[in-house]
Order: structure tokens, then C-alpha cells, then sequence
């Protein structure tokens, strides 16, 4: 070998322990197996709204549910099949947390207010458990929030008794206990998954999240 | 004699096939039970065994003012819910009525609705033939 190539061997020998030690570097930066739910920390903002509670008609904001691991759900009461299945779900995965449950919550945010009395949500969430938190807004307040996590909804023709379809976001937000977005259930996600990856974040230490 | 033994015996089966249920079979019949008066969902699981193709068209029962058959579609990312006018039954194929796909809206309940009872639905056919289903109301969990 030439003295030449010999120099290409190190230097390319070289270029490869840069590429590890970068490789390294950026797995220690991660230093955690992947999420089995879909991380998307850093994608949305922290939470925070401005919403009337079900349970109590009183004043409730996204901070106040700070030390909790929080998952923000959109969807309304005269949904008999998607929104019940979605909030059964999460309801059997924060439950099978066992003592840990109430360290979760489940917020269930109706975009349909018109229909939606505090009354009638308080009672559908009820209906479900206590981790479910019914909550209701303004027009102002909803738009605020869901404009905030880019969540869509919509009103169908009303029939002729007044009943309409709305459809909406089909996303559950989870934020951590320092209001920190991070992962996104989607509705083929099982409940073991969602209780495994919410297990992981109830195990983090303050701090821990970035 | 025989042969015409058997096209009357025939005639005969046919004649009570019009008359009488369709040829399928239901099975998992279930309303997941919502408070006060908001709309239900019923999910079932229909196998047609039907020599040719059979059309479901709709629903009723006495306990509710209105049954409609309903599909939850997802795209990008939003749920929805659309009316649907027939499902086709393909002869020996079972469709799943079940959560997040096909189910049957039931609205207006007439009277207070338990779980664990049992709720009479009439299942209605393409051909004008209807068969009577139970369902049982299940908790909001689907227990």
C-alpha cells in the first residue's frame, strides 16, 4: 500500500469514528427506548385554555392541571358511537393504572356547546368515570383553544327535527405533568399501549421531559 | 311421482322461505347505553345465508323513535358520521356492526333504558322481509 492510501484508510477510518460518536451522541440524547404512541413532543404548545368545568360550572384553565398527565380529547355528547368508544379507551387505560389512575386525567372538551349544557356533559362524563373531566367553553374560548392544537370540527345540515352530525378531531393530546405536549393517540392504538406509554411518563422525574 | 313429490316438497320450502325470516344469522347484538336522552349506537355481527345477494335497508324498535343505520368515517384525521342507505350481505360473509364502523343510531328512546335488558330491533331487508333481534344494553365501557 502507497503511502498515500494508507493515509485515505485513516482519514476515511477517521470519518467513520466521527459518524459513531455523532451516532452515539444523538442516541444518548434520546437515551430512551422510542414511545409506542407517537411522539410529538415539541410540536404543540403547552397547555392552556380557558373552559368551564362540568362537575362544578366553575372557571377552569390548563394550568390547573399541572402534576397531572393530562390527555385533551374534542368531541360532544350526541355522538353515539365514536366519541363513547374513544372515551371508553382512555377510561380502561387510565384505570388499569391502578393507584396511579388519579394521577391522570382525561379532558373531554365538547365543540358542540350549543347542545352540550354543563348539565349534560357533566352526566355523560360521570357516566364514563371520575378521570373523565367534562369541560365547556364560549365560542370565543373554544376557538382560542382549539385554533391553539390546530384541531378541526364542523357542523352538518340540521334534519328536520334540529339533529345534526358534527365531526371533529379525532386526536388525543397527551401533555405531560409540566403541560408539556408529547404524545398523540390515534384510534387504532389499544388501551395496553396507551396504559404502557402512560406509565412511562407518570415514572418521569420534573425535568425529565426534554 | 317422485319428481313431482319433490318440486312440490321444493315449492313448499321456498314458499315458507318467503314467508318466513330471512336466512341470516345475528349474533353480539348490543346497545351501548348513554344517559338521558342522547343517541345510542347498536352493534351485531349479520351473516347472510342466503343463496344470493341480500340487502340490509334499516331498523326499528318499539323503544326508540328512530333507528338509522350509520357508518364513523375517519379522514385525515376527522371523525364523522355518515348515513347509510343498504348494507350489502354477501352470502356465507359475516359484517361487523361494531365501534368506529357500521352501527345503528338509535334515537328518542321512548321509555328508561337499563343495562342488562334486553331490546327488541327489527332488522328490515331489501326483499320486504324483517327480522326481529334482540339486543342487550351493555354499560357505557361496552361491559
Amino acid at each position: 500500500m502507497t503511502d498515500a492510501g494508507v493515509t485515505a484508510v485513516r482519514a476515511s477510518g477517521l470519518r467513520l469514528g466521527v459518524l459513531l460518536l455523532a451516532g452515539l451522541l444523538a442516541a444518548c440524547g434520546q437515551n430512551e427506548p422510542p414511545w409506542e404512541l407517537r411522539n410529538i413532543s415539541g410540536l404543540m404548545p403547552t397547555l392552556d385554555f380557558t373552559l368551564t368545568g362540568a362537575s362544578d360550572g366553575a372557571t377552569v384553565h390548563g394550568k390547573d392541571f399541572r402534576g397531572k398527565v393530562v390527555l385533551l380529547y374534542f368531541g360532544y355528547t350526541h355522538c353515539p358511537d365514536v366519541c363513547p368508544t374513544t372515551l371508553a379507551l382512555l377510561s380502561h387505560a387510565v384505570k388499569a393504572l391502578g393507584t396511579s389512575a388519579d394521577q391522570v386525567r382525561v379532558l373531554f372538551v365538547s365543540v358542540d356547546p350549543a347542545r352540550d349544557t354543563l348539565d349534560q356533559l357533566k352526566t355523560y362524563a360521570a357516566a364514563f368515570g371520575p378521570e373523565i373531566v367534562g369541560l365547556r367553553g364560549s365560542e370565543a374560548e373554544l376557538k382560542a383553544l382549539t385554533k391553539r392544537y390546530r384541531v378541526s370540527y364542523g357542523y352538518g345540515k340540521p334534519d328536520a327535527s334540529g339533529a345534526y352530525e358534527v365531526s371533529h378531531s379525532s386526536a388525543v393530546y397527551v401533555f405531560d405533568r409540566e403541560g408539556e405536549i408529547r404524545l398523540l393517540i390515534g384510534s387504532t392504538d389499544s388501551a395496553a399501549v396507551i396504559t404502557g406509554d402512560l406509565q412511562r411518563l407518570l415514572a418521569e422525574t420534573t425535568g425529565a421531559s426534554s | 311421482m317422485k319428481r313431482v313429490l319433490f318440486s312440490v316438497l321444493m315449492l313448499g320450502m321456498v314458499m315458507v322461505a318467503c314467508a318466513g325470516q330471512p336466512p341470516v344469522s345475528v349474533s353480539d347484538a348490543r346497545i351501548r347505553w348513554l344517559p338521558g336522552d342522547l343517541p345510542m349506537a347498536g352493534y351485531f355481527v349479520i351473516t347472510s345465508q342466503a343463496p344470493g345477494p341480500l340487502r340490509l335497508v334499516g331498523a326499528a324498535s318499539p323503544d326508540f323513535g328512530g333507528v338509522m343505520l350509520h357508518r364513523s368515517v375517519e379522514e385525515a384525521g376527522m371523525a364523522r358520521m355518515v348515513h347509510v342507505d343498504g348494507v350489502d350481505l354477501t352470502p356465507g360473509q359475516s359484517v361487523a356492526f361494531a365501534p368506529g364502523g357500521y352501527h345503528l343510531m338509535l334515537m328518542n328512546r321512548t321509555r328508561d333504558l337499563h343495562t342488562g335488558e334486553d331490546v327488541p330491533v327489527t332488522l328490515q331487508f331489501g326483499d320486504g322481509e324483517t327480522l326481529v333481534v334482540s339486543f342487550r344494553v351493555t354499560g357505557v365501557q361496552g361491559e
